[in-house]
């Protein structure tokens, strides 16, 4: 999820645009990660040695990592230990964009260095992986702020990772707003009640429902009916379910889900903080709407 | 018994999920599925049919899951009901315990799962 978050900062950085994230997720499943990129996000190279090995490489024929050790850069030890990491989500992304052109090597490096520094990222985030992504996904949309503040963020974070889970990786986080209402051609809400009352919603176009609904359900529709509206729906019922587990197992709140409305070309006025989270996938814009 | 031999009565207002689960299910070579969209449904299809599993849902309109458990056990106590919901808490899960369900699956539910419960049913272990 790291990768997707490194994504929405450099959008909100204006570093690259909607298009170049959507082609660069695409193409990263074919991308290999470089020993450059490894380099530079360890802190070893600077993307300006980085470069500079490539170059060179144009007209010496040599690995990269064999270069960057003649040229005095790293250390044969420093080669070693890049080349047995597992390639990370984010550093994969990067390097695509990178590759594509969307990114210079020294932009990725700035952005990088500062996504991490901004979000306390360490090489090591298989080791708290779940705090890190808690505080990046606080931090990214400032629920800081709001008293409910852990509830959005664990909300959002499982939001995430059922995302990632059953729709796809494909996807740019994009800022959070603060609404009273929202108007779409398609609405789905289910309430969770019990300790504390929320509602959690999806709202788009109908293309955008109609595709987010065959991804999860991996078959082709050709208009919105019952069974697109029970598709949507269950993907809902299933997120919030398993945040429903979660409270329950891990803070001892007691929750329960009403069954979900469909609304058609309809607003929906919420009570109390409402965020909208607005999630950008190639077939379009989902918005995801909390309200506690 | 055999799985071929069972009859299953799928209980969730999601169409989606039926239709899913009953894809499943059709495909381990059962007798027969038959579908219900609430809990009143449920009830009246387990009387009509006698299914010997019934997959059944908790969140649903009119008549809740566990309240329509209750009704068939009422009508049938061996009867052998799997609650298949989102929500399983401890609290959905004693309810449910308590209410005579047999065993408990958290959507979304996977296909070896839902097998292995027609299995136990078909050994008697459930």
């Amino acid at each position: 999820m790291f990768a997707q978050f490194f994504g929405g900062y450099l959008f909100n950085h204006k570093l690259c645009t909607a298009e170049d994230l959507t082609q660069a997720f695409e193409a990263k499943k074919h991308t290999r990660l470089r020993l450059g990129v490894l380099a530079i996000n360890a802190g070893l190279m600077t993307a300006e040695q980085v470069e500079h090995v490539n170059i060179t490489q144009q007209s010496v024929d040599k690995r990269f990592g064999d270069l960057a050790v003649e040229l005095g850069y790293v250390t044969a030890d420093d080669v070693e230990k890049l080349l047995v990491q597992q390639p990370t989500d984010y550093l994969l992304l990067g390097q695509t964009l990178v590759n594509n052109g969307a990114l210079t090597n020294a932009e990725f490096e700035k952005a990088l260095k500062d996504y991490k520094a901004e979000n306390q990222i360490t090489d090591d985030i298989s080791d708290n992986q779940t705090e890190t992504l808690h505080n990046l996904i606080n931090e990214f949309y400032h629920f800081d702020n709001d008293e409910n503040a852990r509830i959005c963020t664990d909300y959002v974070t499982l939001l995430f990772k059922n995302l990632i889970r059953f729709i796809g990786d494909d996807f740019t986080p994009m800022e959070a707003s603060v609404i009273k209402n929202f108007a779409a051609e398609h609405i789905v809400i289910q309430k969770i009640n019990g300790k504390y009352n929320a509602e959690a919603c999806i709202a788009t176009d109908s293309k955008t429902y109609m595709a987010f609904a065959e991804r999860f359900a991996k078959e082709s529709f050709t208009e919105v009916d019952d069974f697109v509206n029970a598709t949507a729906g269950e993907f809902l019922n299933v997120n919030d379910g398993l945040f429903v587990v979660n409270e329950s197992n891990e803070h001892g709140v007691e929750l329960t889900l009403t069954p979900q409305k469909f609304l058609e070309n309809g607003e929906l006025a919420l009570s109390g903080t409402a965020f909208c989270i607005p999630v950008n996938y190639p077939f379009g814009k989902l918005n995801f709407i909390i309200a506690t | 018994m055999n799985i071929n031999e069972m009859t299953v009565l799928i209980c969730d207002d999601s169409m989606f999920a039926r239709k899913k689960l009953s894809m499943s299910i059709s495909g381990f070579g059962v007798k027969a599925v038959y579908e219900a969209a609430d809990g009143e449904e449920a009830v009246s299809k387990y009387k009509e049919f006698k299914p010997d599993v019934v997959f059944m849902d908790i969140i649903m309109p009119k008549v809740t899951g566990i309240e329509a458990l209750k009704q068939i056990i009422a009508e049938d106590p061996d009867a052998k009901v799997i609650m298949a919901s989102s929500v399983g808490t401890q609290s959905h899960l004693k309810d449910a315990l308590k209410s005579g369900a047999v065993d408990f699956l958290q959507k979304p539910i996977a296909d070896n799962d839902a097998l292995k419960v027609l299995e136990n049913v078909a050994k008697g272990v459930l």
